[in-house]
């Protein structure tokens, strides 16, 4: 994934706010990147471009080789269902289909065969199969983030966008979840890009971007220990 | 004033975000009281007209003297004879068509010398009464289009007049055309008799008066208080009127429904906004109250706005009803629509009392939300889910009530217990609701996921909002079951029509005079046409019908009489009371039996083997009952005789119609021209077998027009119901509906989520519809419909109609999620899921 030069400004009230502002930014498969920077700083406008969630306003989002702004609804849709999956500080499930019926829906709305089997096996692999047919209020705070996750990789996108994936999680549960993010990145070659409040977060990272006011203010590479 | 602070920010600020959905709740309370002031108005302007121009030309009169088949002239010069102080009007009553103009107006036969003034207003002036015997002089109320010189063609019987307006009647007197008593007489056939004898007693009369007066006047005559007349009339529509009325409400039964699912909506909505509230000091009393104001303040918009537009309603149902009565009850001109403060006040207390009662129950549960009690939609309805099995448990003994409320007698003559036991139907179903798609879900669980990923979620989210959902299919599906109900009865009824007219129409030819007929109105034919009918070539045998007006218990009922020889000839019917035909028409044509139908049977508590005390032509007769039998012509109720037995109380020949049965292989189009030719000169209607089949049926489809129009109304609230409704399920999940943007879903896939929702919807409420519909049709022919009107319907299934009716009603319910749909699909996924 890669953005070139994008800048997003968004219209309130006539009048245009820059939200990004020339940011560039590259991806590739298995790394682990994450956003860093204040409340407003344009992270989440990043996330739901790189997601194919939203067009910029000048510059290139590329995804898999596809830019985003040529791509048409139809064509972000597919993007969506094919190379990207998301997980929200909220969890997001839907509070009335149960955990592998969560799961497996992407693969469903993109009208895939064998949803059942594939939602089951993602969540054996998240050590979540014996709560697949539990309601989301059943769950807790991290089994519920366990369930997003395994939801945004059971069709094996190219691309995991994750905001504030452990902002809503006690800091044991924070950590298993970001092992967790580590270990997808490593064994699934998924390219992983966080945004965070949370410096314990940015540490389990490949790269760090920093943001400010819209635009990137540094990108440091972790230093990893052997 | 703080507390309307609080009320206005709390309530009706949420309410202006959503003009939509706050508009569609108005208009359902609106169509709803619509629907009921419209027929409060309409039934008031039909029932109301009866007295119009009889009644006010009668003016003061105290008492009235009647018998059927005329008051004797010599009972009058009797009664002219006391030593009271009492004034005389005799009158002869009918009515006429004015040739050009088509219309039937009362023609009324009265002393113009003895007693020149009609009423106060209405006295005839001196110049025109020079010509007051002459038979072709007429005066005619102001308002026809007519003055004094003018020339008419006046349609009386079976021939036409030529008559002159001698002088115009203010317009007081109601519309009419009166003529002196003795030209009347002669034009009308009244031999010897008048209709009606009206009777003035002075201010001071003895107590006793009317004992006085019926000791000196022979056996057999009716001596009333004046105006009784119209007060049988208003009785025999009283159970008329009561059903309209009852049917009128249904739309409004719909509506509180969807006034439940509203507030319902609110509560939770601000489940969180009410603990927040509760722990700044509010009251419960005063969240209760903030909720019960919202359903009033939708109800009064509602009866206000339902208040007008049920005045612009009312125009059309007017129409229908006076159609109605005026076939099966009573000669009926519509009056003016009055909207008057009682209807007003109806408007209100309907609109205002059903929303607040609809809203008493999520209202009091915002009321009991502790401070820190701010759950999740998850956790709700999880409570809902599991207090289905308790509800329908509650459900199935409020269906045994209902089938025990089911077995009672009428109160009063109306089936009281037969509306309860529907009502607590509705109230059954509803509660069954929530467990029937519980179970439909779980039995069709992996049908959804196999369907899709939009037949999935749509299915889970009509479960996962379930206290929603039931109550949205309890809406729908009442007013499906009204309309299935309906359909049901009114389709076994008219099938059990065809079946009787078939049977009973046995003639090749029917003729009857070509002016309106009524069910209080018999005009004649000659009785010179008979035998010239009788000697054309290739007629069989002619049958004379003759019926009268008559008053029994109080009620005005019908006496008939045909050749019962010829009836037996071709007749197949068979009697309701079981009694051989063989028997039955021996004891008629005996002369001391008749059969009665079986309204009048019903009505009067009437059985074979009863005496009956008729009296006829001024003389009291007693009959034996030999039969019960089928009759749907009128709901007044029949007392049938021989012929000759009427002819020995009643010696008029004229028949009402007649009845040509024809020669085998004579077809009745060869031999219509002859028959023409034996009528020439007279307005004679003649219709073939087929026609006056036709024309039966059409009465009887125009009878049920209103009902018809009525269910139209409640159906269309329950369909703006579900818009509404979906319309908040939509912004309710707007979250949800961004998320699954974010999992790949397209923007056709969100629509067909909601339209598949809406179908779901649909498809539960049509089937719960259905069979609650056809429950509810059992309860409508076999109890609400024998003890209101006392007619026997055969139970028929009306296919065509039923599938037309519940497609439609589908239709409809897809149609109504297009908005919502719409909706849904244009909201920014980015947005709504980051709302938080």
């Amino acid at each position: 994934m890669a953005l070139e030069r994008v800048s997003k400004n968004y219209i309130t009230e006539g009048v245009p706010v820059p939200a990004l502002c020339d940011v560039s930014l590259e991806v590739e498969r298995g790394e682990f990147v994450a956003l860093v920077g204040r409340s407003g700083c344009g992270k989440s406008t990043l996330l739901n471009l790189a997601g194919a969630m939203d067009v910029p306003t000048s510059g290139r989002v590329v995804l898999e080789g596809i830019d985003t702004a040529t791509a048409g609804d139809t064509g972000l849709t597919r993007l969506r269902r094919e190379r990207v999956g998301f997980i929200f500080q909220s969890f997001q499930l839907l509070p009335v289909l149960s955990v592998v019926e969560n799961v497996e829906l992407p693969l469903l709305l993109a009208g895939r065969t064998g949803a059942r089997e594939a939602a089951l096996e993602q969540l054996r692999w998240l050590e979540m199969e014996e709560f697949a047919s539990r309601m989301p209020y059943q769950l807790s705070g991290g089994q519920m983030q366990r369930v997003a996750i395994a939801r945004a990789l059971v069709h094996a996108p190219a691309l995991l966008l994750a905001d504030e994936p452990t902002g809503n999680l006690d800091s044991a549960t924070s950590d298993l979840i970001l092992v967790l993010l580590r270990r997808i990145a490593t064994e699934t070659n998924t390219a992983i890009l966080m945004a965070t409040h949370s410096t314990e977060a940015a540490a389990m990272a490949d790269t760090v971007v920093r943001l400010r006011d819209g635009a990137v203010q540094e990108i440091r590479q972790a230093v990893k220990q052997a | 004033m703080p507390r309307w602070t609080l009320f206005h920010r709390f309530i009706l600020r949420p309410l202006k975000r959503e003009p939509t959905r706050t508009a569609l709740t108005v208009m359902a309370v609106a169509l709803g009281v619509a629907a009921v002031v419209a027929i409060e108005l309409a039934g008031g302007a039909a029932a109301g007209s009866f007295h119009s121009s009889v009644e006010t030309l009668a003016g003061r009169a105290g008492f009235e003297l009647t018998a059927t088949g005329g008051v004797p002239d010599e009972a009058v010069a009797r009664l002219a004879a006391l030593s009271l102080d009492l004034r005389i009007h005799p009158r002869i009553e009918d009515y006429a068509v004015l040739a050009d103009s088509r219309r039937l107006i009362p023609l009324l036969g009265v002393d113009l010398i003895a007693e020149p003034a009609l009423d106060g207003n209405a006295a005839p002036d001196a110049a025109g009464l020079n010509f007051f015997q002459q038979d072709d002089s007429i005066w005619i109320t102001e308002g026809l289009g007519y003055k004094r010189g003018d020339h008419v063609t006046l349609l009386i019987d079976d021939l036409a007049h030529e008559c002159a307006v001698r002088g115009v009647l203010p317009a007081g007197a109601g519309e009419a055309v009166v003529m002196d008593l003795a030209p009347a007489e002669r034009l009308l056939r009244r031999r010897g008799v008048v209709d009606r004898v009206l009777i003035d007693t002075p201010q001071d009369s003895r107590a006793d008066l009317a004992t006085v007066i019926s000791a000196a006047l022979p056996q057999g005559l009716t001596l009333t208080r004046a105006g009784a007349r119209t007060e049988e009339n208003q009785k025999l529509l009283a159970a008329f009127r009561w059903n309209l009325r009852v049917l009128s409400y249904i739309s409004l039964t719909v509506g509180a429904f969807l006034i439940y699912n509203t507030i319902s909506v609110s509560v939770v909505r601000r489940r969180h906004e009410i603990g927040i509230l509760r722990a700044l000091g509010a009251t419960r009393r005063m969240i209760l109250a903030a909720f019960l104001g919202e359903a009033a303040a939708f109800g009064f918009l509602g009866s206000m706005a339902g208040l007008a537009l049920g005045r612009v309603m009312a125009e059309g149902a007017v129409r229908l009803v006076s159609a109605t009565v005026e076939s099966l009850y009573v000669t009926s001109r519509p009056g003016p629509i009055a909207l008057s403060w009682p209807v007003a006040i109806l408007a209100l207390v309907a609109g205002v009392g059903t929303s607040i009662l609809s809203a008493l129950a999520p209202a009091r549960e915002a009321a009991v939300v502790a401070p820190v009690e701010a759950m999740a939609r998850g956790r709700r309805e999880h409570q809902a889910r599991v207090q289905q099995w308790r509800d329908l448990a509650v459900a199935m003994a409020l269906a045994g009530a209902a089938w025990i409320a089911s077995r009672q007698q009428p109160v009063s003559g109306k089936p009281l217990f037969g509306y309860i036991a529907a009502l607590l139907l509705v109230a059954a179903s509803a509660l069954a609701i929530p467990a029937l798609i519980a179970g439909l879900n779980a039995a069709a669980l992996d049908l959804w996921r196999r369907l899709g990923a939009e037949a999935l979620v749509a299915s889970r989210s009509l479960v996962g909002s379930m206290r929603r959902t039931s109550v949205l299919v309890g809406a729908l599906s009442t007013a499906v079951a009204m309309l299935a109900a309906v359909g049901i009865m009114v389709g076994s009824f008219r099938q059990t029509v065809v079946l009787w007219l078939d049977d009973r129409l046995q003639a090749d030819l029917y003729l009857q005079p070509a002016i309106p007929t009524g069910a209080d109105r018999h005009p004649t034919l000659s009785p010179d046409l008979v035998p010239l009918l009788a000697a054309l070539p290739g007629v069989a045998a002619v049958d004379q019908l003759r019926s009268y007006e008559i008053s029994y218990q109080g009620l005005p009922a019908m006496l008939a009489a045909a050749d019962t020889r010829i009836t037996q000839r071709y007749g197949t019917r068979p009697f309701l009371s079981g009694a051989d035909p063989a028997d039955v028409f021996a004891q008629l044509q005996r002369g001391d039996a008749v059969i009665v139908s079986e309204p009048f049977s019903n009505k009067h508590g009437v059985h074979t083997g009863d005496s009956l005390d008729l009296n006829l032509g001024g003389r009291p007769a007693a009959f034996r009952v030999a039969g019960v039998y089928y009759d749907y012509g009128n709901e007044r109720g029949t007392v049938l005789m021989d012929r000759s037995t009427l002819l020995k109380y009643l010696p008029d020949p004229a028949p009402t119609n007649i009845a040509l049965y024809l020669q085998s292989g004579v077809s009745p189009e060869a031999l219509l021209p002859l028959v023409e030719h034996a009528l020439a000169g007279r307005r004679v209607l003649v219709l073939t077998n087929r026609a006056i089949r036709e024309q039966g049926m059409r009465v009887f489809d125009r009878t049920f027009a209103i009902t018809y129009a009525l269910e139209a109304v409640a159906v269309f609230v329950a369909v703006m119901g579900v818009a509404g409704a979906l319309l908040a399920l939509v912004i309710d999940r707007r979250r949800e509906i961004g998320l699954l943007r974010f999992l790949g879903a397209a923007q056709g896939q969100i629509r067909r989520m909601v339209l598949i929702e809406a179908g779901l919807l649909g498809l539960v409420a049509n089937a719960v519809g259905f069979v609650l519909g056809f429950v509810l049709s059992l309860l409508l022919i076999f109890v609400i419909n024998k003890q209101s009107f006392g007619w026997t319907i055969q139970f028929h299934w009306p296919v065509g109609v039923l599938l037309g009716a519940l497609s439609l009603v589908y239709g409809a319910t897809i149609l109504a999620a297009l908005y919502p749909a719409r909706v849904a699909t244009r909201l920014v996924p980015i947005e709504v899921v980051h709302e938080d």
